[in-house]
């Protein structure tokens, strides 16, 4: 077995929810060292979030801490101090990386911005994941998630009908794709540190995906044009099919644009009469009879189930798929065949299984190899050891609420 | 301290195509790369012809500005992959560079002579990061998606959409500037496995894979409870959050969103609508309470932002410690204080005599500025990469230029 891709960097990571968590947690699915600093008694926010194994909340069970954290370390530091912010900048003194996501101003309040670390390490590797970045008008607005998808476009240009709410996807969308952003930034300067030395990247989670989504296909045409369009709740309404249909068990997103495509799906769909017509052999032809286009496939769509569809499909060369809900897409015999879900043992939880590396080396494939930390149960190896404070130190820290 | 961009002195062969393989290139470059995406006009690449184009430029594959932004970054070769010399020619390219990257369908690598072994042959050292739609193994690898419905097979669909109703599609592919940066990713990756073990790798991404890991916390509902995740409008994901959602203001299409994560941020919000009777009630004074009445709370906040203007009513929320913000549409972004501050999109003059409007440094560095490109035209970089690169000499040059091999 080969060295893992990030053995010996040392990661500490500052974060509350979801995005400093997930970057960090593709550092530790590498071989990085993830040491995870949590508040006293409370510890991150998605402790408290679930689920919870029987809907029973309990702060070491929450399924979305679990699913963020693994192969991390857990301390308990409480910042608020002065003692612990000491501690903090000793244990930054011992680390490769920083991996945050609090507010500029909050950690300029605690004297531990960029500029005040560098003086004590000079070659850290500062990571700062916000809603709006460390810089410009909104960078100290309050904000989660939530906000920060829809401040990119994304739910007004794309997703959700006419007249009606724009809409994310039911899970902390842009918080995730801000993580892989500056996870992939991260690396870079990881894989640099010797030669380049420190670094601050600044990633704006709505900044990420107002860039490279929304305005990867949509701003160029604007800026020229002046002219943009907004959401529909169909899919692509210049082209047919090109929307999502309900089937016998589910959805199924129906798709072929090609005049290939489309030929293969009347064939999927045993040849009717309604399809044989010669102009709907263009795409923008089927997209202005899509009224009753649709209607016709959902009588075909609706006698068979989503699997089924999505096969007889693929058969034919149209890349109609079905729309898998969570169990369909973790259960099927493709998730088997690349071992893509991993199981854990967790001191509280027992056996519980957990979604696996997004990315596999050969040679080292890296994912989730331990359950995620119990809050504070690395304090004494890390103060102790790592920090070599002596005992007596440790103890009055502990009780002082600063540990 | 240096100005050095991490990835300096990393040359990258692109076979990446569409939106994905591109983006994948664009990140790469940003970070200092140099990066050859390789294309033909024996098959232009479906994104070159995707309107609107530059004025005045209709229907040229050199000119698609809605497509610009997302290509910026990549240079430019054309080798013709279906004759032998043109294959022979890329595998050439590929052995001179550290990284190699496609997102064909599996077995494509292999009929053009581009599969690992052959670029290993030539380069002990080559790192090809291969990322089809689900794998290059596995029962669904021969899965044929666009990237709007590569998401469907991940669950991210399956749980987008009005609360009660069906799954309602994201109108562009999520999938496929989010796989082009999980791509990026797997890249830097192996740059970093190369430091420490030396050698070459294989590096079977599935987008599948890289897509479905949005998808984490739902998948533990599933396996603790058995639950299966729905569409559920705006409302926070694990229920964490109430008020939390998308509301009416004034103007047509204008939307705040309102995110009340404790009672603290409750109290302010309450205190911003000077304390109707309604949020005062019992019922709405807990979390667990909002959270059970959120209809109803949501029906009454409604109600509240409907006659505001966005921007006011978010300057005036946060002033009471609420998470709001403006619900931007396409035009905003260019226009948003914020965006303008951040540089966040640029125009930049093309070589073929227009400006263009791409993102700028979406990532910010302390150290260190990206450079930043047009959309790259077809083969811009032919002349350096086949007689500075690898030193063909001009009389060969001329000759697969002419034999349609350097096409």
């Amino acid at each position: 077995m080969a060295i893992a891709a990030l053995k010996g960097v040392r990661v500490v990571e500052l974060g509350e929810g979801v995005s400093a968590a997930f970057c960090s947690k593709m550092f530790g699915d590498y071989g990085a060292e993830i040491i995870k600093v949590e508040k006293p008694a409370v510890g991150d926010i998605t402790r408290h979030w679930g689920p919870f194994p029987e809907d029973k909340p309990h702060p070491e069970k929450s399924g979305t801490f679990f699913t963020l954290n693994t192969n991390k370390q857990s301390v308990t530091l409480n910042l608020e101090s002065a003692e612990g912010r000491e501690l903090f900048i000793s244990l930054i003194k011992t680390a490769d990386v920083l991996i945050e996501n609090n507010t500029p101003k909050q950690m300029k309040e605690w004297g531990l911005n960029y500029e005040a670390l560098e003086k004590h390490a000079p070659n850290l590797i500062m990571i700062s994941i916000t809603p709006y970045g460390q810089t410009g008008p909104y960078a100290n607005w309050k904000a989660y998630d939530l906000n920060a998808f829809h401040m990119t476009g994304a739910g007004s240009r794309y997703c959700g009908r006419q007249g009606e709410a724009p809409l994310e996807h039911g899970t902390h969308s842009a918080d995730y794709y801000g993580a892989y952003v500056a996870a992939t930034w991260g690396l870079a300067s990881v894989f640099a540190q010797d030669e380049v030395g420190g670094e601050h990247i600044d990633v704006s989670c709505a900044e990420s995906v107002a860039a490279t989504f929304v305005g990867g296909q949509n701003i160029g045409g604007y800026a020229q044009d002046g002219v943009f369009g907004s959401r529909t709740g169909i899919g692509m309404p210049l082209a047919a099919p090109a929307t999502i249909l309900p089937c016998k068990d589910g959805h199924v997103w129906m798709l072929a644009l090609e005049t290939a495509q489309w030929r293969g799906l009347v064939n999927a769909m045993g040849n009717p009469e309604w399809a044989q017509l010669e102009m709907f052999d263009d795409m923008f032809t089927r997209a202005q009879n899509s009224d009753l286009i649709y209607t016709m496939m959902n009588e075909w769509t609706m006698a068979h189930t989503k699997q089924e569809i999505m096969d007889m499909c693929q058969d034919n060369n149209c890349p109609s798929t079905a729309v898998y809900n969570i169990q369909d897409a973790a259960e099927h015999q493709h998730m088997k065949d690349r071992n893509y879900v991993v199981e854990l043992e967790h001191p509280l939880i027992g056996r519980v299984r957990d979604i696996g590396a997004p990315v596999r080396i050969p040679d080292c494939p890296g994912g989730p190899t331990t359950a995620a930390p119990l809050l504070g149960q690395d304090n004494d190896a890390v103060f102790l050891q790592r920090l070599s404070l002596s005992e007596t130190e440790y103890q009055n820290l502990l009780s002082a609420g600063v540990i | 301290m240096s100005t050095k961009l991490p990835l300096s002195g990393i040359r990258v062969a692109n076979f990446g195509w569409g939106w994905l393989g591109p983006v994948a290139g664009q990140t790469l470059s940003r970070l200092g790369a140099e990066v050859y995406k390789i294309e033909s006009y024996v098959r232009v690449d479906i994104n070159r012809t995707i309107p609107p184009f530059a004025t005045g430029h209709e229907k040229d594959v050199n000119c698609s500005i809605q497509n610009h932004a997302a290509w910026s970054g990549n240079g430019s070769v054309t080798i013709n992959l279906k004759k032998p010399e043109g294959q022979q020619l890329a595998r050439e390219l590929a052995g001179q560079c550290d990284l190699v990257l496609e997102n064909f369908g599996p077995g494509v690598m292999n009929k053009l002579n581009l599969d690992y072994e052959q670029l290993k042959a030539i380069n002990p050292n080559c790192l090809l990061i291969s990322a089809p739609a689900a794998g290059l193994i596995g029962a669904l690898k021969n899965i044929r998606t666009y990237g709007m419905s590569l998401s469907s097979i991940t669950g991210l669909d399956s749980i987008t959409g009005y609360k009660g109703g069906p799954p309602i599609p994201m109108e562009n592919a999520y999938a496929d500037p989010l796989g082009g940066i999980i791509c990026a990713f797997a890249a830097v990756l192996a740059l970093n496995y190369h430091k420490r073990n030396g050698g070459g790798q294989h590096i079977d991404l599935s987008q599948q894979e890289g897509v479905m890991q949005l998808m984490g916390p739902s998948f533990m509902d599933y396996e603790f409870n058995g639950r299966i995740a729905e569409p559920r409008s705006n409302l926070h994901p694990q229920d964490a959050a109430a008020p939390h959602g998308v509301f009416p203001c004034t103007g047509d299409d204008r939307w705040i969103s309102i995110a009340v994560a404790n009672d603290k941020e409750w109290a302010g919000l309450v205190s911003a609508m000077e304390s109707p009777a309604w949020a005062v009630d019992g019922k709405f004074s807990s979390m667990d309470g909002r959270l059970e009445n959120i209809d109803e709370l949501h029906k009454n906040l409604s109600a509240w932002t409907g006659s505001k203007n966005d921007y006011a009513l978010t300057e005036l929320l946060q002033k009471a410690g609420v998470a709001a913000a403006p619900v931007l549409n396409i035009a905003d972004l260019l226009s948003d204080p914020h965006y303008k501050a951040r540089e966040t999109f640029v125009e930049v003059e093309h070589p073929l005599g227009f400006k263009e409007t791409v993102y700028g440094n979406y990532v910010k560095t302390h150290h260190a500025d990206s450079p930043l490109a047009t959309g790259p035209v077809m083969g811009q970089d032919n002349e350096s990469v086949f007689k500075g690169l690898m030193k063909m000499p001009e009389s060969q040059y001329e000759q697969l230029v002419a034999d349609k091999v350097i096409f």
